[in-house]
């Protein structure tokens, strides 16, 4: 774990030069247009556009209730549109005829309240989805997975069950249960709201590590820390709508909108 | 007091090394007349205890194999097949025991059954090829209409343990299992149910005990399980009822104990490391 930290914040950057530059004339990885989403009366998502490239890290910021992780949701079809289309490289997501359970093999998930099988160990949560899904050998994905923990430093938990394990070890074992799936784009729900401070730590320093590789991601987050060193664009989102989108450095320190403002504001208070 | 004392000196007075088997005279001298009748006829008694452990076991395989599928559907399905389901049960769980096995005993033709029963294994083998089972022929009609009572009547609560069961995993967990692409189906038969199948044990603990010990409703049918042989001894000799009784009743109690220390062990063996249960 600690090796990986101490690598972290040169390469980051470097990466983020990297990635802008091969993006440049290609493809959006995620395409989003005009997504509209309704719980009964009330609208969530009023038309969100987002554009994310492969290889950056889309972080997606604002109070409760605005939408965000509602917008998370949509992207791998857990919660469906009501309207307006999501894209996935050439596939459009959003299409009725798209398989979700292949868009979803593309697109990992880390949820806040982790969700880890509770009846697996944790090499057999990481897995269940190689197997069942992927329809590897017992072998093959016995090893794969033991590859994915060592990757999150959970290489000596791999025969601990959930319950055995610390929530930042829970976590850790959620992002390489995703990760092991071979996704091109991982998509984090708040992976620190549930932890301590302290525990949260474990889990930042992962997620910073894949950022290093240059991995896509579209990370829902109060971690203003991580929105800072590792976001390529932060998205502020009210009320179901985009209110601005920036670098971090002109989010933080230079917002142009008065209500980006007053939100930056309030959390640097706390 | 007295009887304790008896028992102490009939095991005094039995040869060392020889416990049994202790002769029906030396029983009768100690323990009274009425005693030596049940010990006399215990043999009949265990068999009727036999009947009781087989039925018993078909009653609650039957309940399983259809009130599983049941609490899933209930849990899962929709549309008719959840309005069917719930409607069914409510009318089993409506309806007193002794009404369904006089029902299922003297209304339902159990040729039917069976031919239905035949027909359905039929299929089976035909899809999944030979199978070792084969539908009975020579059993009692009493046990096999005794064994549909019981056997869905089970079905009916074990339904609802099972819905129970199913509808307590925390949704997130069929979440976490689609969001890496796995079909509802596999979800369900990957993630929920093997939680679930733990969750319902102790609810599976009552159901089994209650089968066991309702399986004396038969007596209402002839059905020569423990109850009907117990009366059938205690009608020979008037004076011997409490004697039989407390010697079934300690039967039932051993089965009940029995089963539930096996469930104990079960779930237990099967507990999820790290989770209090």
């Amino acid at each position: 774990m600690s090796d990986r930290s101490k690598t972290t914040d040169g390469t980051v950057r470097e990466r983020g030069a990297d990635a802008s530059e091969s993006a440049r004339g290609t493809e959006p990885l995620l395409r989003i247009e005009d997504v509209h989403k309704s719980y009964g009366d009330e609208e969530v998502l009023r038309g969100i556009d987002l554009e994310i490239d492969r290889g950056d890290v889309e972080v997606l910021v604002g109070p409760s209730g605005s939408g965000k992780s509602t917008l998370l949701r949509c992207l791998n079809r857990l919660t469906e549109v009501d309207s307006g289309h999501i894209y996935l490289g050439e596939t459009e997501v959003t299409a009725p005829d798209t398989d979700p359970n292949a868009v979803r093999q593309q697109i990992g998930m880390v949820f806040q309240d982790i969700n880890l099988f509770a009846h697996l160990t944790a090499r057999k949560n990481v897995t269940l989805g190689l197997r069942k899904v992927r329809g590897l050998s017992a072998a093959e994905a016995r090893q794969r997975a033991d590859s994915e923990l060592d990757r999150v430093g959970l290489a000596d938990q791999a025969d601990s069950y959930p319950a055995q394990l610390s929530g930042g070890q829970k976590q850790r074992v959620g992002i390489a249960r995703a990760l092991a799936m071979d996704p091109e784009v991982m998509l984090f729900d708040e992976p620190t709201s549930a932890l301590d401070p302290e525990l949260s730590n474990e889990v930042l320093e992962v997620m910073q590590g894949l950022v290093a590789e240059g991995m896509t991601m579209v990370v829902v987050t109060h971690e203003m820390r991580f929105a800072r060193g590792g976001a390529s664009e932060i998205t502020f989102l009210a009320d179901g709508e985009i209110v601005e989108r920036g670098p971090p450095e002109t989010l933080f320190e230079n917002p142009e909108h008065e209500r980006t403002k007053q939100f930056f504001e309030s959390i640097r208070h706390e | 007091m007295e009887g304790l004392v008896a028992l102490t000196e009939l095991a005094a007075a039995l040869p060392t090394g020889q416990l049994l088997p202790v002769s029906e005279e030396q029983v009768g001298q100690y323990l009274g007349e009425d005693w030596e009748f049940v010990y006399r006829n215990s043999d009949y008694l265990l068999w009727g205890t036999v009947v009781t452990i087989l039925l018993t076991l078909t009653s609650i395989l039957l309940g399983f194999l259809a009130g599983f599928p049941a609490g899933a559907i209930e849990a899962y399905g929709s549309g008719y097949s959840r309005a069917f389901v719930r409607k069914f049960g409510v009318l089993l769980r409506g309806t007193p025991i002794l009404v369904i096995m006089i029902f299922t005993y003297f209304v339902l033709p159990i040729e039917i059954v069976l031919d239905a029963a035949q027909f359905g294994l039929r299929s089976i083998e035909y899809v999944l090829g030979p199978t070792p089972f084969t539908v009975p022929t020579d059993v009692p009609d009493a046990f096999i209409a005794a064994t549909i009572a019981l056997g869905f009547r089970s079905a009916a609560y074990q339904s609802q343990i099972f819905r129970g069961a199913l509808g307590s995993i925390d949704e997130g967990q069929m979440e976490a299992a689609r969001s890496i692409g796995m079909s509802r189906l596999s979800a369900i038969r990957h993630v929920i149910v093997p939680q679930a199948m733990r969750r319902s044990v102790p609810g599976f603990q009552n159901e089994f005990t209650i089968v066991l010990k309702d399986t004396s409703i038969a007596f209402a049918i002839g059905l020569g399980e423990l109850l009907k042989r117990s009366h059938d001894l205690f009608t020979q000799q008037t004076t011997a009822v409490l004697e039989v009784i407390l010697f079934i009743s300690l039967i039932y109690f051993v089965l009940t104990f029995g089963t539930n220390r096996t469930l104990d062990y079960v779930s237990n063996r099967f507990a999820i490391p790290g989770e209090s249960s």
